[in-house]
């Protein structure tokens, strides 16, 4: 689906090529609403380790280690939906719902009694349904079209285990930066401006599937198409 | 040092596994059925005497603890009564339950035994009644004594017995050069072999016994709010009988296990908290074989442990994708 509409907006895009040349990033209007789709990829994260212990008979009252494990989250495609509102020419207000599918995967090693090492995963379906506050950085602007932008928000993350029976909830942040490149800006018309758009974003996620108490951290990179009315 | 079985006295039953851990069963014209107490409070006395270093009201004291000790499952729904001292020994068909010392100078193996009065139609559990062996030094101490079994801890184990949990084979034993065993690990109240003399960490339920518990007794959302791993084990596509399935929690830290309980090999385990879990299966131990089956069955233990190689998601509230893990030969 996200596929069809970001042809949907190319084709709308080289439907006006008279608007290309006329406008630039400076001339983009405030106050609009901005739609975005795109797709990515969503970085690793380690989730921890942790050891299946059998209480240890022995004086010092230490654990018996069963096996060993340790897990992360593998890197994944991911897919987002953006709706932004223009408070100002500078200030950008986003809510975004992202879909990823990374496999957990757990290692297992240093079994007691000798069984094979092995690693063995699950895919879990991943949304981050999240808010931001992009500020354009006009003041570092690269020729007509292309003005940087950092961003930073928060949200909402929701996991679904294999066979979708359990689900896990969490809170995710992020902070980050892109640019934006405008194709089309104009004053009239239902669509006034167009563009693509790459962001790089560092998320910090608390709770969702986790095997330690810590915070993990994710990279993602994406680029989306998006269109302003 | 000698190893010490905390024994059960089950005459006439038999403890085919039902679940995780063991629950006792009765077989009743080829119908087997679960024992397990059917009306609370469930009413006990202590048998009044006493041994060196452990008065009777100490036994009592530590007996009372021992039934809190179950008492307290959030998950299950369970509740004792002290109903007073008697003269009456334990393991006498009077319709009472009595707890009490008593001398076994023969068992030399065995510190105490569970023997009940059960209604075979129903399964019915009727009188319970545990033995502590005087043959042993006992101790009530809170901190334990070394030289002595710590007689709460003892109790908790037979208390799991006292209410129709079988032995768990979480743990992990030895051999020593004279034929005993020692325990180097264990990860239930209710394995089969005690800690050793001064070890007071049995007064502490664990996640194996909890679920045990609960299983039998369900109570505090205990069936919505935990998931059933179901499967089986299989070597050539054949079932295999006896193997223990061991269902680990990365998050949680919690390990809970169940034996497969037919000749298709299938298992069930229950209690599971809800989210991811690795999965091993490994052979029973040849010298254990008889405190968690009967002689008479043909037990597999001629396979390697094995990881599944998937992770087993643990729903909330009822039962998982179905699995099967395949052992290969030793």
């Amino acid at each position: 689906m996200n596929v069809r509409i970001a042809i949907a907006v190319c084709a709308a895009l080289t439907a006006t090529p008279g608007s290309l040349h006329a406008q630039t990033a400076a001339d983009r209007p405030s106050g609009g609403i901005e739609a975005a789709v795109g797709g990515g990829l969503l970085g690793g994260a380690g989730l921890g380790a942790a050891d299946a212990n059998l209480r240890g008979n022995d004086s010092t009252r230490q654990t018996f280690r069963l096996f060993a494990t340790s897990s992360d989250f593998a890197r994944a495609p991911l897919w987002h939906a953006r709706v932004g509102f223009a408070l100002t020419r500078r200030l950008l207000l986003e809510g975004a719902l992202t879909k990823s599918s990374p496999d957990v995967r757990v290692s297992v090693t240093s079994d007691a009694e000798g069984a094979s090492p092995v690693t063995i995963a699950e895919k879990v379906d991943q949304y981050f349904i999240d808010g931001s506050l992009l500020i354009m950085l006009d003041e570092l602007r690269m020729g007509a079209r292309l003005v940087p932008f950092v961003a930073a928000g928060g949200g909402y993350v929701r996991q679904l285990h294999e066979g979708q029976t359990v689900v896990e909830q969490g809170e995710v942040y992020h902070a980050g930066g892109g640019f934006k490149y405008w194709l089309l800006t104009r004053r009239t018309g239902r669509v006034r401006t167009a563009g693509v758009r790459g962001d790089a974003r560092a998320y910090l996620m608390r709770g969702g599937v986790s095997f330690d108490d810590h915070p993990r951290s994710h990279v993602a990179i994406s680029g989306s198409v998006f269109v302003g009315f | 040092m000698r190893s010490v079985l905390l024994a059960i006295v089950a005459v006439g039953l038999f403890s085919q596994p039902a679940s995780a851990y063991l629950h006792f069963r009765a077989n009743d014209d080829g119908q087997s059925i679960v024992l397990k107490w059917q009306r609370m409070p469930l009413r006990w006395f202590a048998r009044d005497r006493g041994v060196p270093g452990v008065a009777a009201s100490d036994f009592q004291a530590a007996m009372s603890r021992a039934f809190a000790t179950w008492q307290a499952v959030p998950t299950a729904s369970i509740s004792f009564q002290f109903a007073g001292f008697t003269g009456a020994e334990p393991f006498t068909d009077d319709g009472v339950s009595v707890l009490g010392f008593q001398d076994e100078p023969g068992m030399d193996r065995v510190l105490g035994a569970t023997a009940f009065l059960i209604d075979v139609v129903t399964g019915e559990i009727i009188e319970s009644d545990i033995f502590f062996n005087t043959a042993f030094l006992w101790s009530t101490a809170a901190a334990g004594t070394a030289s002595r079994f710590d007689l709460e801890s003892v109790a908790v184990h037979e208390i799991g017995h006292f209410l129709g949990l079988g032995h768990s084979a979480l743990g992990e034993t030895e051999v020593h050069a004279d034929g005993d065993r020692r325990v180097l690990a264990s990860g239930a109240v209710m394995f089969p072999i005690s800690l050793g003399p001064g070890v007071t960490r049995d007064r502490e339920l664990q996640p194996d016994d909890i679920a045990g518990v609960s299983d039998l007794y369900p109570g505090g959302g205990f069936r919505g709010e935990t998931g059933v791993a179901r499967g089986r084990v299989t070597r050539s596509g054949a079932g295999v009988l006896g193997a223990h399935v061991a269902a680990f929690n990365p998050e949680t830290g919690q390990v809970i296990a169940a034996f497969t309980l037919n000749q298709s090999g299938e298992f069930e385990i229950v209690g599971l908290t809800p989210g991811p879990h690795v999965i091993r299966v490994e052979p029973l131990d040849d010298a254990d074989l008889d405190s968690f089956f009967d002689a008479r069955d043909p037990i597999d233990i001629a396979f390697r442990v094995t990881l599944h190689d998937r992770l087993f998601v643990a729903p909330s509230g009822g039962v998982g994708e179905r699995f099967t893990v395949s052992v290969q030969p030793k």
